[in-house]
């Protein structure tokens, strides 16, 4: 049987355009007289961060489909059976704070980590769901913002020959055909890997020389695009380069960045500790990127969107499993590994996790077993990066319906998250027609408990 | 100001003489306090146990919730200031949405006298019309002030100024600011921009420009030849954008051929066209390939993305019935409304009847209303799937009379009617009556699809000609006058509202004929236009003051890359030699296409490109084989020419001539005989002819038409 058939990944099939009825930029707001001196304003912008930043980089694992509050961070063993659901919860490092069934070693690190329980967003639907939770904003039809990784790539001044925004495997986020760059230049969206790093051949293709190839006449033929491009666009005031295909090159020329890719270098224990599921491998892909360099990794896993059996789709993983393989004790696995061994590298401190998907579920139950869409509340964790761990932010009432106290939204988290990332919430980036939009809402409040 | 201050005196005055009337007084209350926004009350599953109708869609649910739920504690008939409805919206009592109506307001006062009047429902009258001044304002500068003015009519004959209560709000809010109190509206920026205003179910559209610059242009000299350069000439006036030149001969040339037949231009067209003295040219160019093969053949690829021809799991038979009826219908010239009736009341074997498939394109009824809407008006019923559309004139009635129409279909491979078949309406919970959208009801025991279809293509039908116009001007110029193109809505007006409607007029004039709109475009002065931008208008993306450089679609660049390496491609289990255009089936096995980006068809294919996927061609350029395989094969074109014993000089020409339709220009020419010609021995100079070439391959110039 096709898995997909029984669980399909999104429940609609909604894709990004319907986010966006304008398309690219807004109409054509300034003199035109202005423009290249705005354009030079923008390639020009002030890039300096401002802040002093705690976290040098930020792996983020996004749960693609909306993850269960209910069953995750913030489970309600009191209340009645509809709300409760089917998985049962357990003591963590925290006195009386209980977390997931399926979350055992998640639960004896929490003194590590933060969980914020009272998240709060008014947009149900996945594409928009994820637009405001990658960006902070909620979607509009004149601009599409963008995500966490493309200011990052967009601020940080690029070094290395890896690009400074990778997904792992991919980002077919929020309906699938979200860029992640909004409306900054193509090149600071994310690189997708490919395949699936828990395959004994994951390979990201295309990196090694095509047979009778070598570095000379690559590097011939970068040269000679070049030439025709500038030819192309003599008398026009635009670059001549192209970034992607100058990028290409540099990551094909690099050993060491090719080398970032190969999970055989890994020992079998370390490889062990994440997990054999995607997630963890990919997890393990992203500390290797981190480690050279990479500001900002996305690890996607998908699936998250359990409207039907979510006993089974995230304890069990299949019926009647005598361990749970689940989308949950994957990333149980995955995340504390990741914590671990970043720890023990050092590099905890530097490194900003954050776990979130576009929203919770439904408090009550379904005639399906499953949970629908429910924005009102969920919970996001964070760790590492300077986040001060062992604190639950704010709380959800009885039912995991609202947010009890310090609602959250995605705005404030997006303003967090930057700052912790060292980049002021308040700094101004232009779109490419030189409309100035900020990278935070204007009303985005950095979370104290978090930032100090 | 002074409007807002009069009708508060009105209603100072005049209180407690008339009642206030439920659904066209006290919902407004609340649409301009927002209440009753998806953020709030009105989404689905309401907001702290009160739900409101969303925008007061549905007038008697909302008085319901606000009267009868709650055991009648949001009104307090008697001490109407204690009702719950007035505690909370004055923030009296604690309110999770804050402080929105002031105490002494004129919306608060509005509820106070609707519920000391005894909080009824009478429906005392119905809006007729409602009417916004300016629709259309034409701006001086940054800081001009424009003042709106709202006016409603009823039923009872009563013209009220409805201003104070109508949401105005604008599409970009850093480009107009609008005071909600007064309804003036400051302009922040230059451009076009949109402001919806909101008054009870009616949303209008205001356009509001401010030029680009501050001195006019001079556009009377410029070409019109046809309405078409009318329109887009008149808005760049107004602009104040200055238009490029027109194309070169050859340019122009490489685009039409592109745009029509999918295909770079032959050695033997380009010759003949540059040795054409006639003034005529282009027009006989035009006509030459729209009555081309080639043409019939890229057609049909432009509309099997439009109808989403796909193979079944397991079954291809249906897509190429499906692809051959449509390559017959285009190669036929068949009338587009013709064409879309006999899709629409196909019946019978998908394996047999082509259009049946129709059928078997999406899962279910819901989402075949939502196909067939989306293809042949361009309009999105989906939102009306939960709740009336808010920006749009559907309602749930609509959305599920649609599917209720196709829900009488038995959808295998089989395409029949089905008697029993049905859906159900959410709100009432029966099964839904069938219905022609915005129009009348249908017997349900009937196939509603012949009324819909006849409904659909009759010549005054608002949305059938504007939406496949709208696309044919899209496919030539880069961009839908209306974006996206399955959005057709008047608060999503196009950026040329009477070009849009002047297109579709002469579609239906000239028996919904593809080919004859396809030649309006192409015979214009704008679509002839240079891509060569001046530095005053680079930046324009919509207004057509010169060509838009277009990314060749996935398929087009693979058969351009095999045409021009003399290497075919192999798709799957095609014979060697298929074009990647002429393929019936996105799920043909190709590597090359998927890198390339092509639509799989599974949804729209009316989304920009996929570029997100930029590094990863670009890796793929360098290492994979999609290029490296072809220029290095010893049965290739430069394979042949360096057989041929052909100078490098020679060889660069005839690759610049077919990739880009010109000879080198003499400092290109100069470049390639400094850097690949006169090189040491025959393997290096091959090497760096093979360089250039792949350079040819990849440069901008080649993978867009422009």
């Amino acid at each position: 049987m096709n898995p997909k058939a029984a669980f399909p990944e999104r429940c609609d099939g909604v894709a990004r355009r319907d986010l966006l009825r304008i398309g690219g930029l807004t109409a054509l707001g300034l003199g035109l007289g202005d423009l290249f001196r705005l354009q030079r304003t923008v390639a020009a912008e002030n890039r300096s961060p401002g802040r002093k930043a705690k976290a040098k980089s930020c792996i983020l694992i996004w749960l693609d489909g909306g993850p269960s509050h209910l069953e995750t961070f913030d489970l309600k063993p009191d209340a009645p059976a509809e709300v409760r659901g089917p998985l049962g919860s357990i003591a963590t490092k925290l006195p009386g704070v209980r977390i997931s069934e399926c979350l055992p070693k998640t639960a004896a690190m929490l003194d590590k980590l933060a969980i914020i329980r009272s998240m709060t967003s008014p947009l149900g639907e996945h594409n928009f769901g994820t637009h405001y939770l990658l960006t902070g904003y909620k979607p509009t039809p004149v601009l599409e913002y963008p995500t966490f990784g493309s200011v990052l790539a967009h601020v940080r001044s690029q070094s290395g020959a890896l690009p400074p925004f990778i997904a792992v495997p991919n980002f077919r986020v929020g309906g699938g055909n979200m860029t992640g760059g909004g409306y900054l230049p193509s090149q600071t969206r994310p690189f997708s890997v490919g395949g699936d790093p828990a395959k004994p051949n994951f390979k990201v293709r295309d990196l090694d020389f095509y047979k009778g190839l070598d570095l000379t006449r690559l590097d011939r033929r970068r040269r000679f695009v070049n030439a025709l491009d500038a030819f192309e666009r003599a008398g026009e005031n635009s670059p001549a380069t192209d970034p992607d295909l100058a990028r290409a090159f540099n990551m094909i020329t690099s050993p060491q960045a090719k080398s970032a890719f190969h999970l055989s270098e890994e020992p079998q224990s370390v490889r062990r500790r994440y997990g054999g599921k995607s997630i963890g491998q990919c997890c393990l892909l992203a500390r290797r990127l981190v480690e050279r360099g990479v500001p900002f990794v996305t690890v996607n896993n998908r699936g998250w969107d359990t409207h039907n059996d979510l006993y089974t789709r995230l304890k069990e993983g299949f019926t009647g499993a005598k361990v749970g393989v689940g989308l949950i004790p994957s990333l149980d696995l995955a995340l504390t590994g990741l914590i671990t061994d970043l720890d023990e590298r050092g590099m905890l401190d530097e490194t900003l996790i954050v776990v979130m998907g576009e929203f919770g579920r439904t408090p009550k139950l379904n005639t399906a077993g499953g949970r629908d869409h429910w924005p009102r509340v969920f919970s996001v964790l964070l760790a590492g990066g300077g986040v001060p761990g062992g604190q639950i932010i704010g709380s959800s009432d009885a039912v995991g319906e609202g947010p009890l106290d310090r609602p959250v939204t995605p705005a404030d988290l997006a303003a967090t998250i930057y700052t912790l990332l060292g980049i002021d919430p308040k700094l101004e980036l232009h779109t490419s027609d030189g409309r100035p939009a900020r990278v935070a809402p204007y009303e985005a409040q950095a979370l104290r408990e978090i930032v100090g | 100001m002074s409007a807002f201050v009069l009708l508060m005196a009105v209603l100072a005055a005049g209180g407690g003489e008339t009642p206030v009337d439920f659904d066209t007084q006290v919902i407004p209350v609340f649409t301009k306090a927002g209440c009753n926004t998806g953020a709030c009350h009105g989404a689905a599953v309401g907001r702290g146990g009160f739900k409101l109708s969303l925008y007061g869609g549905d007038p008697a649910a909302d008085y319901r919730a606000i009267v009868l739920e709650l055991k009648g504690r949001r009104i307090n008939l008697a001490q109407p200031d204690d009702s719950l409805l007035l505690l909370k919206s004055t923030e009296s009592l604690e309110h999770g949405g804050g402080y929105l109506l002031p105490d002494e307001g004129a919306g608060a006062n509005r509820l106070r006298r609707w519920i000391a009047a005894g909080a009824e429902r009478v429906q005392k009258r119905r809006l007729v019309s409602f009417q916004v001044q300016p629709k259309r304002r034409v701006a001086e500068r940054v800081g001009s002030i424009v003042r709106f003015k709202a006016t409603a009519r009823f039923n009872d004959g009563a013209v009220v100024d409805a201003t104070p209560w109508t949401v105005f709000t604008p599409e970009d809010a850093a480009a107009i600011k609008i005071d909600p109190e007064t309804a003036v509206a400051t302009l922040l920026r230059r451009g076009r921009q949109i402001v919806v205003a909101r008054y009870l179910d009616r949303v209008v559209p205001i356009e509001i420009i401010t030029p680009l610059a501050d001195t006019a242009v001079d556009l009377a000299r410029q070409p019109r030849n046809n309405f078409i350069d009318d329109h887009v000439l008149d808005l760049l006036a107004t602009l104040r954008l200055p238009v490029s030149p027109a194309a070169s001969h050859a340019a122009f040339l490489r685009r039409l051929t592109l745009d029509l037949t999918g295909r770079l231009p032959s050695l033997a067209a380009q010759r003949a066209y540059a040795e054409n003295t006639n003034s005529g040219k282009r027009q006989q160019l035009i006509n030459r390939l729209l009555a081309s093969e080639e043409f019939n053949e890229y057609w049909t690829f432009q509309l099997a993305k439009l109808l989403r021809i796909r193979s079944q799991p397991e079954d291809t038979q249906g897509a190429l019935a499906y692809h051959r009826w449509l390559k017959r219908q285009v190669s036929a010239a068949t009338p587009y409304d013709q064409f879309a009736r006999e899709i629409l009341l196909a019946s019978g074997d998908t394996h047999k009847v082509g259009p049946a498939n129709f059928y078997r394109t999406v899962g279910g009824a819901r989402k075949q209303a939502e196909f067939a809407s989306e293809l042949f008006m361009g309009n999105r019923l989906r939102c009306a799937n939960c709740h009336n559309h808010p920006l749009d004139r559907w309602t749930q009635d609509d959305y599920h009379g649609l599917a209720a129409m196709f829900a009488k279909l038995d959808r295998g491979r089989v395409i029949k009617i089905n008697p029993r078949g049905k859906v159900t309406h959410p709100r009432t919970g029966a099964a839904a009556i069938p219905r022609i959208p915005g129009g009348e009801f249908l017997d349900p025991n009937q196939d509603g699809r012949e009324a819909f279809a006849t409904w659909l293509t009759d010549r005054n039908n608002p949305y059938f000609a504007k939406a496949i116009v709208n696309r044919l001007w899209k496919a030539l110029l880069g961009r839908g006058l209306v974006e996206p193109t399955d959005d057709l809505r008047d608060t999503n007006p196009a950026t040329h509202p009477a070009l849009l409607a002047a297109l579709a007029d002469d579609f239906v004039e000239h028996r919904y004929d593809l080919r004859h709109t396809l030649r309006r475009i192409t015979s214009s002065a704008t679509y002839g236009r240079s891509a060569q931008a001046l530095p005053q208008n680079a930046a324009d993306d919509r207004y057509y003051s010169h060509a838009l450089t277009r990314p060749l679609p996935a398929e087009v660049l693979a058969d351009a890359i095999s045409d021009l390496t003399g290497v075919a491609e192999q798709y799957g289990d095609q014979p060697l030699g298929a074009r990647a255009v002429a393929l019936f089936d996105p799920k043909i096995e190709s590597e090359s296409l998927d890198i390339l980006g092509r639509c799989a068809r599974l949804e729209s294919c009316e989304t920009a490109d996929g570029a997100a996927g930029g590094l990863t061609r670009k890796l793929h350029l360098f290492n994979g084989p999609l290029l490296n395989r072809r220029i290095a094969d010893s049965s290739g074109r430069l394979a042949k020419l360096l057989t041929a014993e052909r100078t490098p000089e020679e060889i660069v020409d005839a690759f610049y001539r077919r990739a880009l339709s010109r000879p080198p220009t003499s400092p290109e020419r100069e470049f390639w005989n400094r850097t690949v010609a006169g090189a040491g021995g025959q393997k290096q100079q091959q090497e760096l002819l093979e360089d250039f070439l792949w350079s040819l391959l990849t440069c901008r110039a080649f993978v867009t038409n422009h």
